[in-house]
């Protein structure tokens, strides 16, 4: 459709909006409410522009001007909204004219007749929307000289939320944020006209996506309590990074002051997290600044670890293990770690001679889909989608993902200004097509609530609950080629683990096979073991649909991509803490169990290489400062095999290295030149094996597909047997990082054990009592947390690292109330 | 050059030497800075209540041309506040050997808690006293560091070397 915009004429899509006509020809209006990824309202009435289109009369033809014969352009009456105005053949625009100004004028006159101007104690000046349209489109004075509307100056939505009811300007994006985008909403305006305000009912925010709220509204508002006066806009260094949280990859904007990180934005990546990033990433970066953070490298002499330089620590690393076969020696990195510091690791496991590498954890099964992979927006643009597990904990930016597919509006075409600002398609209170979703998990999760369909399957029936479900799925194929063939049968224990009726089961694979794009999500729980995620994979192919495995970690996809694991499974991390007589141990903390701390203190020799002096730390021979996942330079691979790039912060983190640099530090003691002895030299390793530069990835990253057979990967348990009384479930939060995080802390209230009520009676267990127990031998502090989504006979706790997702057995003898935490609150 | 010319220039050196030196004996004898001088900076406090003006806004730190100014803010107790409003000034530095005296910060200052004084007289021996902190700076403080130190080591009080004329911002005002 041909529009006029002042002097440019364009031809757009039908439907889009004229805002983003007016933007697209190179031109401004001023908005507020228009957010680009949902529904245009009009609330602001700021990006007001003179209209007019052509008509035509009865016959159809145009009304033409006598004078010039052209077509004749009616003018709306009022200036109109064009955010929520569809462009027309023949429109004109006019942005330019005096009247066009002096509307705008008065609109941020009108806009600021209530709005306190405090900006020089306010977080958002200096990035704040209204103050900008003020500079650019005010008259500079105000004709409005009564007070001004006084209400709460800081209420606390919740802990990491702070509102300023003053600054609101009724936008509304923050009531639209939490009905549209995660779907929860949990936010509304109270009262009418000047007396409006922004309010909830309940007690604090109950949705896992709450931050992005600071990020879209307009002016200062909403803020994120994190970073609550900690400094100016302006004077914040902003790194683009991802998010290593989880296996999503969000992009995120790292904004640091004085080598401090003071908050995480989220940032746009169209293909992966459009601009939303969940709690977990947002506000979980305050352990970063921790006091206890080690800064420099750390010898044991005499008994004592005793700050070292990094040279020395090298030497005394060589020293020791020139005495061992290369053989005895094992080497692990947590799963968030850079596919440059897997280079790494390969290099020195390679000069070492050992083959006992691996990445921990690492579910049993592969992360990496040997069949029709699904990209997150696959997923957003699905018709049909199945998930087993807690995808909202595990990858929290897939459940965002999940509820696009449910509204049902594709992603929008990029235009010469980038995403659309107000896409028609959005509508406020959308429906959200709750049929396309069917949810499977062992307790009530979150995405339940959204879901069609739920099981309920029994814990650790990943495998049976697949097999049921393959079991339908060929019957219906039977009874597709021959009418006559029998119902579907199956047998009680199938039915049992289905965790559904028989006619929803049969709905759901009947839905998945006639969808044009389904989509099965294949949580943590299936990757627990081998049986489960092949029969998953076995499903998927049935009904034709792609698969999202969601990785236990940030790049769990990339180290499987790279092989970072052992030569034989006996050499998988749990094999080589046990095996190897030296280790070399990067962000692991296995000591926390009493039993494998007993196995570590006998070994010839423990290098661990973390943040702070962890319970491993304690006991090991040589302890090395890491960076967090902050510092980093590198590049990570997310769930669906985008590379995206990692960019380190300006923090100060003392002497501390990532592995990269623990490897180069070792080489040059070693008098080697490794091949990961910089990132440099390591991205020299990745260009030749993925064809791709890490260097040269776009903001978006990119995605790789990997070409012909994977080679065989080593599996982790040789012994698949499941069971236990607790169940690990994924964590949004990074347990192992929530004490230092007390914004976090105070919000999720601690690591949580979630017990059902009537299990709780029995074991004495009162709501919000602190305990400690020994679950899969590891010693796990947490809060009691009375749940009735919680099956009886099973008690739900967060996962850690060195515990991975799955089924664990806890002594419940060793249930009890925590002294520590008793202590603290006498 | 003709013998001319060089008469007159010792005309004007003959001139000079009948009439009043302008030189003052500084450090013995006092100086005289004119009103409008800017000299080392003073925070100021709201003379009603006494809180302190300055809301740690970092205003003064975007302007300032020589990156001499550094502002940590913090949230005041609402019990017991030390300015005016939500927030204040955790730690207020001026590294006194970068500023160039513009004062851009005063004008910057959206409180006015920021004034250019008077003193000239911060020299110092070491570069981590040329940072000045809020306690350097509030007003009623007179004297730079060194002055302040040496005072304190001689039980005496802080002597200026200088006479300043009246300044509006810091008259009137009783802290």
């Amino acid at each position: 459709m041909k529009v006029t915009i002042n002097d440019v004429s364009m031809d757009f899509a039908p439907g889009t909006s004229v805002i983003d006509a007016v933007f697209a020809a190179g031109y401004d209006v001023p908005y507020f409410c228009s957010q680009e990824y949902m529904s245009p309202i009009g609330a602001c009435r700021m990006c007001l522009a003179r209209v007019g289109a052509p008509r035509k009369d009865r016959e159809g033809n145009w009304i033409l001007d006598e004078e010039t014969g052209e077509p004749k352009i009616f003018y709306f009456p009022n200036m109109m909204a064009t955010c929520t105005t569809q462009v027309m053949e023949g429109m004109v625009v006019d942005t330019l004219s005096d009247d066009v100004k002096r509307v705008q004028n008065g609109m941020v006159e009108f806009t600021l007749i209530n709005h306190p101007l405090d900006c020089p104690v306010c977080d958002k000046g200096g990035a704040c929307e209204l103050q900008d349209r003020a500079y650019e489109y005010g008259t500079g004075e105000s004709r409005f000289v009564f007070d001004k509307r006084h209400q709460e100056k800081h209420h606390p939505l919740s802990e990491v939320i702070t509102l300023d009811r003053e600054r609101c300007i009724h936008c509304k994006r923050c009531v639209r944020y939490f009905e549209e985008v995660p779907g929860d909403g949990v936010l509304d305006f109270i009262e009418r006209g000047g007396h409006t305000y922004i309010g909830t009912l309940e007690d604090g925010l109950p949705s896992n996506f709450t931050g992005n709220i600071t990020d879209i509204c307009p002016v200062g508002a909403l803020l994120d309590t994190t970073s609550r006066f900690r400094g100016r806009n302006w004077e914040y260094d902003h790194t683009r990074s991802t998010g290593m949280d989880d296996a999503g990859g969000s992009a995120i904007v790292i904004d640091a002051r004085t080598g401090r990180i003071e908050r995480i934005k989220g940032a746009l990546n169209p293909e992966v997290n459009k601009t939303w990033i969940d709690d977990g990433t947002r506000f979980g970066h305050e352990y970063v600044d921790a006091d206890d953070r080690l800064r420099s490298p750390l010898v044991r002499k005499d008994g004592e670890l005793v700050p070292a330089t990094w040279e020395e620590a090298a030497q005394v690393v060589r020293d020791r293990l020139g005495g061992l076969s290369g053989k005895d020696i094992g080497i692990a990195l947590r799963a968030d770690a850079t596919l440059e510091e897997g280079v790494a690791a390969k290099a020195l496991a390679e000069a070492l001679g050992t083959g006992q590498l691996d990445h921990a954890p690492r579910p049993a099964a592969s992360v990496v889909p040997q069949q029709a992979p699904a990209t997150l927006t696959d997923l957003a643009t699905a018709d049909a989608i199945f998930v087993v597990g807690d995808v909202t904990e595990e990858v929290p930016i897939a459940d965002l993902r999940i509820k696009d597919a449910l509204k049902g509006v594709t992603p929008p075409e990029m235009m010469a200004h980038g995403v659309p600002i107000a896409d028609l398609r959005l509508k406020e209170h959308p429906v959200f097509h709750r049929e396309r979703l069917s949810v499977a998990a062992p307790y009530r999760v979150d995405l339940m609530k959204h879901a069609g369909r739920t099981a309920s399957y029994p814990a650790g029936g990943e495998a049976a609950l697949f097999a049921a479900l393959q079991a339908i799925a060929e019957a219906q194929d039977a009874k597709a080629e021959d009418a006559e063939a029998a119902a579907v049968q199956l047998d009680d224990g199938q039915r049992a683990a289905l965790g559904m009726s028989l006619a929803d089961a049969e709905a759901l694979v009947r839905g998945l096979r006639e969808a044009d794009n389904a989509v099965v999500v294949i949580g943590g729980f299936v990757l627990a073991t081998r049986a489960a995620a092949a029969a998953a994979a076995t499903f998927a192919k049935a009904v034709g649909a792609k698969q999202l495995i969601l990785g236990p970690m940030a790049n769990s996809y990339g180290l499987e991509l790279l092989h970072v694991g052992p030569s034989h499974d006996r050499y998988a991390y749990p094999g080589m803490l046990e095996g190897a007589r030296a280790l070399i141990l990067s962000n692991l903390d296995p000591a926390q169990d009493p039993d494998v701390r007993a196995t570590l203190e006998q070994k010839d020799f423990l290098v661990v290489h973390d943040l702070f002096l962890t319970e491993t730390a304690k006991i090991a021979d040589v302890v090395l400062p890491a960076r967090s996942v902050y510092e980093r330079d590198g590049t990570t691979v997310n769930l669906e095999g985008r590379f995206l790039p990692l960019q380190a912060a300006p923090v100060d983190a003392g002497e501390s290295e990532d592995f990269v640099g623990v490897v180069g530090a070792l080489g040059d003691a070693l008098g080697q030149r490794l091949e990961g002895r910089s990132v440099r030299s390591a991205r020299r390793v990745l260009r030749k094996r993925f064809e791709l530069d890490p260097a040269e990835l776009g903001p978006s990253g990119e995605l790789y597909r990997p070409k012909g057979r994977p080679a065989p990967r080593v599996s982790i348990r040789s012994d698949e047997a499941v069971g236990g009384n607790v169940l690990v479930t994924p964590s949004m939060l990074r347990v192992e990082y929530l004490e230092r995080n007390p914004h976090l802390l105070a919000l999720s209230g601690g690591s949580r054990l979630r017990v059902n009520p009537a299990d709780a009676a029995q074991h004495g267990l009162g709501d919000g009592e602190a305990v400690s127990l020994r679950v899969g031998g590891v010693v796990r502090r947490a809060r009691v947390r009375l749940d009735a989504g919680v099956p009886a006979g099973l008690m739900l706790l967060p996962t850690l690292p060195e515990q991975p997702v799955g089924l664990a057995h806890a002594d419940l003898a060793t249930l009890t109330r925590d002294e520590r935490e008793l202590e603290v609150a006498g | 050059m003709s013998v001319l010319d060089i008469a007159k220039g010792m005309g004007v050196t003959l001139g000079h030497l009948f009439k009043r030196p302008v030189t003052v004996q500084y450090p013995e004898q006092r100086a005289t800075v004119q009103p409008r001088f800017r000299g080392r900076h003073h925070l100021l406090r709201h003379p009603d209540t006494g809180l302190e003006k300055c809301i740690g806004c970092s205003l003064c730190a975007a302007a300032c041309p020589a990156y001499a100014i550094y502002v940590e803010a913090d949230e005041n107790d609402p019990e017991n506040p030390t300015s005016a409003g939500e927030r204040y000034a955790k730690i207020y530095e001026i590294n006194m050997l970068r500023c160039i005296f513009c004062g851009f910060c005063e004008e910057a200052c959206p409180t006015g808690a920021i004034v250019l004084g008077h003193e000239f007289e911060l020299a110092d021996f070491r570069y981590q006293d040329f940072v000045y902190a809020k306690p350097d700076m509030l007003v009623g403080t007179k004297g730079s560091k060194w002055q302040r130190r040496e005072a304190e080591k001689k039980g005496k009080d802080v002597r200026l070397g200088f006479e300043a004329g009246p300044r509006p911002e810091l008259e009137g005002v009783d802290y």
